[in-house]
């Protein structure tokens, strides 16, 4: 049970950061292709980032079995702690400086969570698959 | 492969223990099926008592600190507590699927991921139960995936 959850957590980690890298590379692109980066203060800054979200992921904790309707409230909660804390963050580390820039940093980091749910819920179709599969064998085994 | 069989007196438990190279192998899940199909548990409606085999039952649902026993039709309420149930059905087809549930693997007629982070199964009977991603690995252990 502990090597399952460390393996979680760990993946979870990399998906994360991964999908902060994505998103800064693009909104670099789109709104600032010429910004120079001092490399090991921005991989720095990321990874600071990545364990912020990860860390606020405790929103969705609860005792009980969280219902549908209980994961989308939570999830609305979840985004919005994360540009209540991420937004004054990067601000402060000089990632956005004008009204506008706080608009494209807001969505980006809309775009991120979406882009969270959705890597996760192809590996989760992935390892249905793999579960189906093995359902679908040992049934045959049986028959035989 | 060696077989043993040891005759004890009724002071004692009995058990089985199947010592393999490969716990997913099909001849496991045999001996261990058969083994569990001889555990039982109670399980009341009304005031009425029945003796339910473990391999009846679909699954084990705490609500409101009540326990219910699900079989393909009918619903049981049952005394022991999740983690008594738990330790009752320890090597048998039913594992622990969420925070309120055991869940019989071999009744799943398949499972689907939902947006929220966990899997959906549909059992046999047509009826859905969530599958906790936290709870997911041992179900894939307990098919050999």
């Amino acid at each position: 049970m502990l090597m399952n959850n460390i393996t979680l957590w760990v993946r979870r980690y990399v998906t994360v950061y991964g999908i902060i890298m994505l998103c800064t590379f693009f909104m670099c692109l789109l709104f600032n292709p010429t910004s120079e980066l001092p490399v090991v203060t921005f991989f720095g800054r990321i990874m600071v980032f990545t364990l912020i979200a990860l860390l606020s992921l405790a929103v969705y904790y609860s005792k009980d079995e969280l219902t549908v309707k209980a994961w989308w409230v939570r999830t609305a909660l979840h985004l919005l702690l994360l540009e209540a804390v991420l937004l004054p963050l990067a601000h402060f580390w000089g990632f956005w400086h004008s009204g506008t820039d706080i608009l494209v940093y807001a969505g980006f980091i809309l775009l991120a969570k979406a882009l969270w749910h959705l890597v996760d819920y192809g590996l989760n179709a992935k390892t249905a698959a793999q579960i189906n599969e093995r359902i679908r064998k040992n049934r045959l085994e049986k028959r035989t | 492969m060696r077989v043993t069989v040891e005759q004890i007196d009724r002071t004692r438990e009995e058990e089985l223990i199947v010592r393999c190279y490969d716990p997913s192998a099909a001849w496991v899940s045999s001996v261990t099926e058969a083994a569990s199909d001889h555990r039982t548990i109670c399980g009341w409606q009304e005031d009425t008592m029945h003796r339910l085999r473990l391999t009846e039952i679909f699954y084990f649902e705490v609500v409101d600190d009540r326990s219910f026993l699900y079989t393909q039709a009918a619903v049981f309420e049952a005394k022991e507590k999740l983690y008594e149930f738990e330790r009752l059905c320890a090597g048998s087809a039913l594992f622990r699927c969420s925070k309120s549930m055991i869940l019989n693997a071999e009744k799943i007629d398949y499972v689907r991921p939902s947006l929220s982070g966990r899997f959906e199964a549909v059992l046999s009977n047509g009826e859905k139960a969530v599958v906790s991603r936290k709870y997911v690995a041992d179900l894939k252990r307990m098919l050999g995936v």
